[in-house]
Protein backbone atom coordinates (compact mmCIF):
# COMPACT_ATOMS: atom_id res chain seq x y z
CA UNK A 1 0.00 0.00 0.00
CA UNK A 2 1.16 3.55 -1.00
CA UNK A 3 0.47 6.03 1.23
CA UNK A 4 1.98 9.90 2.44
CA UNK A 5 2.19 10.49 6.21
CA UNK A 6 1.39 13.73 7.57
CA UNK A 7 0.35 15.68 10.79
CA UNK A 8 -1.10 18.67 9.64
CA UNK A 9 -5.10 18.27 8.38
CA UNK A 10 -4.65 19.31 4.28
CA UNK A 11 -7.24 21.78 3.99
CA UNK A 12 -6.81 23.55 0.51
CA UNK A 13 -6.42 20.56 -1.99
CA UNK A 14 -4.93 22.09 -5.66
CA UNK A 15 -5.25 20.37 -8.97
CA UNK A 16 -1.33 19.35 -8.77
CA UNK A 17 -1.88 17.21 -5.51
CA UNK A 18 -5.21 15.81 -7.53
CA UNK A 19 -2.56 15.46 -10.53
CA UNK A 20 0.15 13.99 -8.33
CA UNK A 21 -2.03 11.31 -6.84
CA UNK A 22 -2.92 9.98 -10.70
CA UNK A 23 0.67 10.15 -11.35
CA UNK A 24 1.45 8.03 -8.39
CA UNK A 25 -1.22 5.23 -9.53
CA UNK A 26 -0.40 5.70 -13.18
CA UNK A 27 3.55 4.80 -12.31
CA UNK A 28 2.92 2.19 -10.15
CA UNK A 29 0.26 0.42 -13.00
CA UNK A 30 2.96 0.08 -15.17
CA UNK A 31 4.93 -2.60 -12.95
CA UNK A 32 1.34 -3.84 -10.56
CA UNK A 33 -2.14 -4.89 -10.67
CA UNK A 34 -3.42 -1.90 -8.74
CA UNK A 35 -6.66 -0.95 -6.44
CA UNK A 36 -6.80 2.66 -6.57
CA UNK A 37 -8.61 4.37 -3.74
CA UNK A 38 -10.13 7.80 -4.12
CA UNK A 39 -7.97 10.99 -3.73
CA UNK A 40 -7.49 12.38 -0.09
CA UNK A 41 -8.57 9.23 1.50
CA UNK A 42 -7.34 9.83 5.01
CA UNK A 43 -6.94 7.38 7.82
CA UNK A 44 -6.09 7.85 11.45
CA UNK A 45 -2.80 6.23 11.59
CA UNK A 46 -0.89 2.83 10.73
CA UNK A 47 -2.93 0.69 13.00
CA UNK A 48 -6.37 1.49 11.13
CA UNK A 49 -4.43 0.68 7.99
CA UNK A 50 -3.71 -2.68 9.10
CA UNK A 51 -6.71 -3.04 10.36
CA UNK A 52 -8.69 -2.34 7.44
CA UNK A 53 -6.17 -4.69 5.24
CA UNK A 54 -6.95 -7.40 7.12
CA UNK A 55 -10.73 -7.29 6.99
CA UNK A 56 -11.02 -6.14 3.50
CA UNK A 57 -8.17 -9.08 2.87
CA UNK A 58 -10.63 -11.50 0.71
CA UNK A 59 -11.76 -8.19 -0.68
CA UNK A 60 -8.41 -7.15 -1.95
CA UNK A 61 -8.00 -10.62 -3.44
CA UNK A 62 -10.64 -10.81 -5.26
CA UNK A 63 -9.91 -7.53 -6.97
CA UNK A 64 -5.93 -7.58 -7.38
CA UNK A 65 -7.09 -11.38 -9.51
CA UNK A 66 -9.95 -9.69 -11.57
CA UNK A 67 -8.16 -6.38 -12.16
CA UNK A 68 -4.74 -8.27 -13.31
CA UNK A 69 -3.78 -6.49 -16.63
CA UNK A 70 -6.51 -4.45 -17.22
CA UNK A 71 -7.85 -0.94 -17.38
CA UNK A 72 -10.14 0.97 -17.12
CA UNK A 73 -11.33 3.69 -20.52
CA UNK A 74 -14.15 6.61 -20.37
CA UNK A 75 -16.57 7.35 -22.86
CA UNK A 76 -19.58 10.23 -22.91
CA UNK A 77 -21.52 10.90 -25.98
CA UNK A 78 -23.78 13.84 -26.71
CA UNK A 79 -26.32 13.64 -28.74
CA UNK A 80 -28.67 16.16 -30.55
CA UNK A 81 -31.47 16.15 -27.90
CA UNK A 82 -33.54 18.98 -29.07
CA UNK A 83 -33.65 17.75 -33.07
CA UNK A 84 -34.50 14.02 -31.41
CA UNK A 85 -37.28 15.69 -28.94
CA UNK A 86 -38.56 17.89 -32.01
CA UNK A 87 -39.08 14.73 -34.45
CA UNK A 88 -40.44 13.03 -32.22
CA UNK A 89 -43.07 15.56 -31.34
CA UNK A 90 -43.88 16.15 -35.41
CA UNK A 91 -44.15 12.30 -35.72
CA UNK A 92 -46.61 12.17 -32.94
CA UNK A 93 -48.65 15.54 -34.74
CA UNK A 94 -48.72 13.10 -37.99
CA UNK A 95 -49.42 10.26 -36.30
CA UNK A 96 -53.50 10.12 -35.67
CA UNK A 97 -53.59 6.76 -34.69
CA UNK A 98 -52.85 6.78 -31.08
CA UNK A 99 -55.63 7.09 -28.14
CA UNK A 100 -55.88 11.07 -27.35
CA UNK A 101 -58.19 12.48 -24.21
CA UNK A 102 -61.50 13.97 -25.91
CA UNK A 103 -60.99 17.87 -25.64
CA UNK A 104 -63.18 19.73 -22.84
CA UNK A 105 -62.91 21.09 -19.70
CA UNK A 106 -59.90 22.40 -18.36
CA UNK A 107 -58.93 19.39 -16.36
CA UNK A 108 -58.98 17.46 -19.32
CA UNK A 109 -57.12 19.79 -21.66
CA UNK A 110 -54.12 19.19 -18.83
CA UNK A 111 -54.38 15.71 -19.08
CA UNK A 112 -53.85 15.75 -22.78
CA UNK A 113 -51.14 17.79 -22.53
CA UNK A 114 -49.56 15.61 -20.09
CA UNK A 115 -49.73 12.74 -21.82
CA UNK A 116 -48.42 14.05 -24.97
CA UNK A 117 -45.80 14.98 -22.77
CA UNK A 118 -45.09 11.31 -21.28
CA UNK A 119 -45.22 9.46 -24.48
CA UNK A 120 -42.68 11.91 -26.12
CA UNK A 121 -40.33 11.05 -23.45
CA UNK A 122 -41.23 7.30 -23.52
CA UNK A 123 -39.90 7.50 -27.06
CA UNK A 124 -37.34 9.32 -26.33
CA UNK A 125 -36.00 7.30 -23.99
CA UNK A 126 -36.56 4.42 -26.47
CA UNK A 127 -34.40 5.78 -28.88
CA UNK A 128 -31.77 6.33 -26.23
CA UNK A 129 -31.81 2.92 -25.16
CA UNK A 130 -31.41 2.14 -28.95
CA UNK A 131 -28.24 3.98 -29.87
CA UNK A 132 -26.74 3.25 -26.54
CA UNK A 133 -27.58 -0.75 -27.25
CA UNK A 134 -25.78 0.10 -30.67
CA UNK A 135 -22.39 1.30 -29.21
CA UNK A 136 -22.43 -0.51 -26.39
CA UNK A 137 -22.67 -4.43 -28.25
CA UNK A 138 -19.76 -2.59 -30.05
CA UNK A 139 -17.41 -1.69 -27.19
CA UNK A 140 -18.87 -4.96 -25.48
CA UNK A 141 -16.83 -6.71 -27.30
CA UNK A 142 -13.78 -5.39 -26.44
CA UNK A 143 -14.04 -5.21 -22.94
CA UNK A 144 -14.42 -7.43 -19.91
CA UNK A 145 -16.71 -5.17 -17.47
CA UNK A 146 -18.57 -2.10 -18.07
CA UNK A 147 -20.50 0.29 -16.22
CA UNK A 148 -23.17 2.86 -18.17
CA UNK A 149 -25.15 5.34 -17.10
CA UNK A 150 -28.19 6.46 -19.52
CA UNK A 151 -29.30 10.46 -20.09
CA UNK A 152 -27.54 11.95 -16.95
CA UNK A 153 -29.00 15.03 -18.50
CA UNK A 154 -31.00 15.07 -21.56
CA UNK A 155 -27.74 15.77 -24.11
CA UNK A 156 -25.37 13.63 -22.29
CA UNK A 157 -26.66 10.26 -24.01
CA UNK A 158 -23.83 8.21 -22.27
CA UNK A 159 -21.50 8.49 -19.38
CA UNK A 160 -20.19 4.61 -19.45
CA UNK A 161 -16.88 3.41 -18.16
CA UNK A 162 -15.23 0.10 -19.91
CA UNK A 163 -12.67 -2.70 -18.18
CA UNK A 164 -10.29 -2.88 -20.99
CA UNK A 165 -7.39 -5.90 -20.79
CA UNK A 166 -4.35 -3.84 -21.28
CA UNK A 167 -3.41 -5.95 -24.80
CA UNK A 168 -6.66 -4.87 -26.10
CA UNK A 169 -6.90 -1.47 -25.52
CA UNK A 170 -5.81 -0.18 -28.45
CA UNK A 171 -8.13 -2.31 -30.26
CA UNK A 172 -10.94 -0.16 -28.04
CA UNK A 173 -9.61 2.69 -29.34
CA UNK A 174 -10.60 1.81 -32.94
CA UNK A 175 -13.90 0.34 -31.98
CA UNK A 176 -14.53 4.35 -30.24
CA UNK A 177 -13.14 5.44 -33.74
CA UNK A 178 -15.57 3.45 -35.84
CA UNK A 179 -18.84 4.51 -33.92
CA UNK A 180 -17.77 8.10 -33.57
CA UNK A 181 -17.37 8.52 -37.30
CA UNK A 182 -21.11 5.90 -37.96
CA UNK A 183 -22.77 8.32 -35.57
CA UNK A 184 -23.02 12.02 -36.96
CA UNK A 185 -24.36 14.94 -35.49
CA UNK A 186 -23.48 13.09 -31.69
CA UNK A 187 -20.43 14.29 -29.57
CA UNK A 188 -17.79 11.51 -28.47
CA UNK A 189 -15.49 12.06 -25.76
CA UNK A 190 -13.36 9.11 -24.93
CA UNK A 191 -10.52 9.15 -22.07
CA UNK A 192 -7.92 6.45 -20.41
CA UNK A 193 -6.57 4.36 -20.11
CA UNK A 194 -7.48 5.56 -16.40
CA UNK A 195 -6.31 2.88 -13.15
CA UNK A 196 -9.55 0.46 -12.62
CA UNK A 197 -11.16 3.55 -10.33
CA UNK A 198 -14.77 2.41 -11.12
CA UNK A 199 -14.24 -1.61 -11.37
CA UNK A 200 -12.94 -2.37 -7.03
CA UNK A 201 -15.61 -3.71 -5.66
CA UNK A 202 -15.64 -4.15 -1.81
CA UNK A 203 -18.28 -6.15 -0.20
CA UNK A 204 -17.90 -3.50 3.14
CA UNK A 205 -17.57 -0.06 3.52
CA UNK A 206 -14.04 1.14 4.40
CA UNK A 207 -14.12 3.09 7.27
CA UNK A 208 -12.06 6.27 6.91
CA UNK A 209 -12.31 9.74 8.70
CA UNK A 210 -11.68 13.08 6.57
CA UNK A 211 -10.22 14.77 9.62
CA UNK A 212 -7.39 13.46 10.70
CA UNK A 213 -5.81 13.63 14.60
CA UNK A 214 -2.02 13.45 15.07
CA UNK A 215 -0.57 11.30 12.39
CA UNK A 216 -2.49 10.30 9.16
CA UNK A 217 -2.00 8.60 5.83
CA UNK A 218 -3.07 9.83 2.74
CA UNK A 219 -3.55 6.53 0.45
CA UNK A 220 -2.31 5.97 -2.92
CA UNK B 1 -2.46 15.78 -18.31
CA UNK B 2 -1.63 12.63 -16.54
CA UNK B 3 1.29 10.08 -17.53
CA UNK B 4 -0.92 7.75 -19.73
CA UNK B 5 -4.14 8.97 -19.50
CA UNK B 6 -5.62 11.08 -21.99
CA UNK B 7 -9.08 13.04 -22.70
CA UNK B 8 -10.09 12.63 -26.72
CA UNK B 9 -12.50 15.22 -27.84
CA UNK B 10 -13.34 17.57 -30.32
CA UNK B 11 -16.01 19.40 -28.52
CA UNK B 12 -14.36 19.90 -24.60
CA UNK B 13 -16.85 23.27 -23.86
CA UNK B 14 -19.87 20.72 -23.96
CA UNK B 15 -18.66 18.03 -22.13
CA UNK B 16 -17.88 20.40 -19.62
CA UNK B 17 -20.82 22.18 -19.51
CA UNK B 18 -22.77 18.65 -19.37
CA UNK B 19 -20.36 17.13 -16.64
CA UNK B 20 -21.45 20.69 -14.46
CA UNK B 21 -24.96 20.49 -14.84
CA UNK B 22 -24.92 16.89 -12.74
CA UNK B 23 -22.41 18.30 -10.46
CA UNK B 24 -24.68 21.06 -9.70
CA UNK B 25 -27.12 18.40 -8.31
CA UNK B 26 -24.65 17.01 -5.82
CA UNK B 27 -23.77 19.12 -3.05
CA UNK B 28 -20.05 19.11 -1.76
CA UNK B 29 -20.66 19.44 1.42
CA UNK B 30 -23.70 20.15 3.81
CA UNK B 31 -23.69 23.91 4.56
CA UNK B 32 -26.36 24.16 7.48
CA UNK B 33 -26.45 27.67 9.16
CA UNK B 34 -28.90 29.78 10.46
CA UNK B 35 -29.41 31.47 7.51
CA UNK B 36 -30.06 28.81 4.92
CA UNK B 37 -31.29 25.55 7.11
CA UNK B 38 -34.80 26.77 6.63
CA UNK B 39 -33.97 26.60 2.45
CA UNK B 40 -31.78 23.43 2.61
CA UNK B 41 -35.19 21.95 4.81
CA UNK B 42 -37.61 22.78 2.62
CA UNK B 43 -35.29 21.65 -0.60
CA UNK B 44 -35.45 17.95 0.76
CA UNK B 45 -38.76 18.21 1.50
CA UNK B 46 -40.10 19.17 -1.71
CA UNK B 47 -37.52 17.02 -3.23
CA UNK B 48 -39.27 14.29 -1.56
CA UNK B 49 -42.62 15.61 -2.46
CA UNK B 50 -42.10 16.34 -6.24
CA UNK B 51 -40.77 12.98 -6.60
CA UNK B 52 -44.11 11.38 -5.18
CA UNK B 53 -46.14 13.97 -7.75
CA UNK B 54 -44.07 12.54 -10.89
CA UNK B 55 -44.74 9.10 -9.52
CA UNK B 56 -48.28 10.08 -9.25
CA UNK B 57 -48.66 11.53 -12.64
CA UNK B 58 -46.93 8.52 -14.59
CA UNK B 59 -48.85 6.24 -12.69
CA UNK B 60 -51.83 8.49 -13.75
CA UNK B 61 -50.36 8.21 -17.71
CA UNK B 62 -49.85 4.79 -17.91
CA UNK B 63 -53.51 4.24 -17.09
CA UNK B 64 -55.02 6.79 -19.21
CA UNK B 65 -52.75 4.58 -22.19
CA UNK B 66 -54.26 1.26 -21.08
CA UNK B 67 -57.68 3.22 -21.28
CA UNK B 68 -58.86 2.18 -17.41
CA UNK B 69 -59.91 5.29 -17.03
CA UNK B 70 -63.20 6.72 -17.37
CA UNK B 71 -63.89 9.87 -18.38
CA UNK B 72 -65.22 10.99 -14.97
CA UNK B 73 -61.93 9.72 -13.48
CA UNK B 74 -59.50 11.56 -16.46
CA UNK B 75 -61.38 14.96 -15.03
CA UNK B 76 -60.97 14.41 -11.52
CA UNK B 77 -57.27 13.48 -12.08
CA UNK B 78 -56.81 16.20 -14.37
CA UNK B 79 -58.01 18.47 -11.69
CA UNK B 80 -56.08 16.81 -8.66
CA UNK B 81 -52.66 16.88 -11.11
CA UNK B 82 -52.78 20.50 -12.09
CA UNK B 83 -53.57 21.52 -8.46
CA UNK B 84 -50.98 19.67 -7.16
CA UNK B 85 -48.82 21.45 -9.88
CA UNK B 86 -49.43 24.26 -9.01
CA UNK B 87 -49.31 24.34 -5.35
CA UNK B 88 -45.58 23.02 -5.97
CA UNK B 89 -44.59 25.86 -8.39
CA UNK B 90 -46.12 28.29 -5.10
CA UNK B 91 -44.10 26.77 -3.05
CA UNK B 92 -40.79 26.65 -4.81
CA UNK B 93 -41.72 30.50 -5.47
CA UNK B 94 -41.95 30.70 -1.42
CA UNK B 95 -38.04 29.22 -0.56
CA UNK B 96 -36.82 30.05 -3.97
CA UNK B 97 -36.15 27.34 -5.32
CA UNK B 98 -35.59 26.09 -8.83
CA UNK B 99 -37.01 22.91 -10.43
CA UNK B 100 -32.94 21.80 -11.30
CA UNK B 101 -32.51 22.12 -7.32
CA UNK B 102 -35.35 19.56 -6.54
CA UNK B 103 -32.76 16.42 -6.59
CA UNK B 104 -31.11 14.45 -4.52
CA UNK B 105 -27.74 11.99 -5.22
CA UNK B 106 -28.01 8.36 -3.84
CA UNK B 107 -24.40 7.44 -4.22
CA UNK B 108 -24.14 4.36 -6.64
CA UNK B 109 -27.88 4.57 -6.75
CA UNK B 110 -27.84 7.77 -8.94
CA UNK B 111 -29.59 10.79 -8.76
CA UNK B 112 -33.12 10.70 -7.69
CA UNK B 113 -34.98 12.11 -10.23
Amino acid sequence: MVVREFSEPVRNVTKSDVLAHEEVIERLMEYFTVLPVRFHTVFNGKDDIFSMMQSYYKDFRYNLDRLYNKVEFGIKVIWPADKIKKSIRNSHKKSKHEMTIPDGSLNKKFMGKKLEKYRINQEFEKKADKFINVMDIFFSKFAVEKKLKKLKTENLLLDAVYLVEKDRYDDFKEAFKHIKNSHTGFKFLLSGPWPTYNFVICQRKVTCSKIPSKKTYLIN
Amino acid sequence: MTINGVVETDFPEEFIEEMEKTNDVLPKKIDANPENVEKGLSKLVLTLIELIRKLLEKQAMRRVEAGSLSEDEIERMGETLMKLENKMKELKQIFGLEDEELNLNLGPLGDLM
